[in-house]
């Protein structure tokens, strides 16, 4: 009898590490291979479609002889204090809306509203309150991601099981040590995966903001590039913006696990 | 045993109010007491509103007329002194073993030294004590109802209530679980009310049978279980050779029966 050759394509079996590996690095081999041939062989126009070496050398270019740096830190800092500011409001009022109803009857149908709102429709009048300053981007990315963070908190927070909340009430806890002793900690990893989907989320408003409304930050290279047909120069954008979102996902992921350890399973 | 009333449950009713303004009795007019340092468990089919017993006894429901008493003292919401264990696992998965069961006791103010030494003496109590430091995500489904269990007693409630404790468990396990409970019912003098749907682990933990009528939950019969000639039975293989055992295993069989007739 002979073995019968096992299939490539396995209805859920899970796949060994290296399979994965090679799975991953061939995707993007075929992906810079396609574009590498295509621009090479004159197949695109090399104004719209530079070549990908073209992108990179553009790229060490930018950041070491025309303080690419500088933008890309300033980039950086506004997603960073917009998101610190939508956090800092969003995870106490999210919780708190996710442990007594009586708040959540009062925020929910507030939240609910603007959260149907697309942000980028308030930069006219962002820009006409604030000035062409840093405050209108921040605002523009505090409004984008709060709402949003608000309504997942509170959902995850309402996922905390009763059973939890009903235990910490008959060993005698009072409401106010229920929810920052058992439903807060309970909530927190949700709160952390919560931030992670926003913090995406804010670079797109970044961006927007950037290339609509100012003159710092990577989306303002990227518009200027646009000015003088500089192509490379925008995929280089689009390359760092890529990386640095990968970055902070990681960190945030790292993070999550870090901080969490219980949740790995023996 | 001593016949001092630990918990009073008088005539209490409960209606829920259903979507549609129909309303629902769950428990109508039962009562019954509780004797210090006994266990009594509460039996009956599903519908009779055993849990929801147990839950105004916490206090995490209010009863819609009549009263609960424990020392003297109406229960008017949840406290320290009804400690609960449920079902499901509620295990604080952040904490440790040791963690978890310090916790009542440092949300009521018990000193650090006083925490660690009650903790440690109720961790080897449920024979956790290899485990003290293991987060409960470690743990099988029977250890994490030992840190339950360890947990509520460490925090000294005057009455633990535990509401189908073992029902997520395997048979083997809960055996070990229920023998385990006749040992800290023996060792710390606790007071305890059951709920159970099984006819085996009633019998082999009662001192006293509350059984409970369906729809609406009434106590249909109160039993002492008299063939213990009451004394408890710490071993389980030993209660069921027993004379009496079979006699008020059918006994309840027969109850258990009528009522599910009943319903349909």
């Amino acid at each position: 009898m002979s073995a019968r050759p096992t299939p490539f394509l396995q209805l859920r079996k899970p796949v060994s590490r290296r399979q994965k590996l090679l799975s991953a690095l061939a995707i993007w081999v075929l992906f810079f291979g396609i574009w590498i041939v295509a621009s090479a062989s004159g197949l695109v126009n090399p104004l719209l479609v530079p070549a990908p070496q073209q992108v990179f050398a553009t790229t060490f270019d930018l950041f070491f002889s025309r303080g690419f740096g500088s933008d890309v830190l300033i980039s950086i800092s506004r997603v960073l204090i917009a998101f610190a500011l939508a956090s800092a409001v969003a995870v106490p009022l999210g919780v708190m809306m996710g442990s007594f109803p009586a708040i959540e009857a009062f925020f929910a149908p507030f939240v609910s509203a603007w959260r149907y709102l697309p942000a980028p429709s308030f930069i006219p009048i962002l820009l006409m309150w604030f000035g062409t300053g840093e405050a209108p981007k921040l605002a523009l990315l505090f409004l984008g991601v709060i709402f949003f963070l608000i309504t997942l908190i509170m959902d995850h927070t309402k996922n905390v099981r009763e059973e939890l909340v009903e235990t910490a009430l008959t060993l005698g806890a009072p409401r106010h040590k229920v929810v920052a002793r058992v439903i807060f900690p309970a909530v927190l990893p949700d709160i952390v995966t919560a931030m992670r989907q926003m913090l995406a989320m804010t670079w797109t408003y970044l961006v927007i903001a950037e290339i609509v409304a100012s003159t710092t930050g990577i989306g303002a290279m990227m518009m200027r590039a646009r000015r003088f047909l500089n192509t490379d120069e925008i995929l280089s954008g689009i390359v760092v913006i890529g990386v640095l979102g990968l970055l902070f996902d990681l960190t945030f992921s790292a993070l999550h696990r870090w901080a969490f350890p219980y949740l790995r399973k023996a | 045993m001593s016949a001092e009333t630990a918990l009073e449950i008088r005539e209490i009713s409960k209606e829920f109010e259903l979507s549609g303004g129909r309303k629902l009795v769950a428990v109508e007019g039962a009562g019954f007491t509780v004797e210090r340092n006994s266990i009594c468990v509460l039996l009956g089919p599903s519908g009779c509103g055993k849990s929801t017993i147990l839950r105004m006894i916490a206090g995490l429901e209010t009863p819609s007329g009549g009263e609960i008493v424990i020392g003297g003292r109406r229960v008017e919401g949840p406290g320290r002194d009804r400690g609960m264990v449920f079902q499901a696992y509620t295990s604080f998965d952040w904490l440790t073993v040791r963690k978890n069961v310090e916790f009542g006791m440092q949300i009521n103010g018990v000193p650090a030294a006083e925490r660690r030494e009650r903790a440690e003496r109720f961790i080897n109590l449920v024979g956790l004590g290899k485990f003290a430091e293991a987060y409960p995500s470690q743990l099988s489904g029977g250890m994490r109802q030992r840190v339950a269990i360890a947990r509520t007693l460490a925090n000294d409630p005057e009455v633990l209530l535990m509401d189908e404790p073992f029902g997520a468990l395997d048979a083997e396990t809960r055996w070990l679980m229920q023998e385990l409970m006749i040992e800290v019912a023996e060792k710390t003098n606790t007071t305890m009310v059951i709920v159970t749907h099984d006819l085996e682990e009633a019998i082999f933990l009662a001192d006293k049978i509350v059984f409970l009528s369906s729809h609406p939950g009434r106590v249909k019969e109160v039993i002492v279980p008299e063939f213990k000639q009451g004394a408890r039975i710490a071993d389980k293989e030993r209660a069921v050779k027993l004379d009496g055992y079979s006699d008020l295993e059918a006994h309840l069989m027969r109850l258990m029966r009528e009522e599910g007739r009943g319903k349909e």
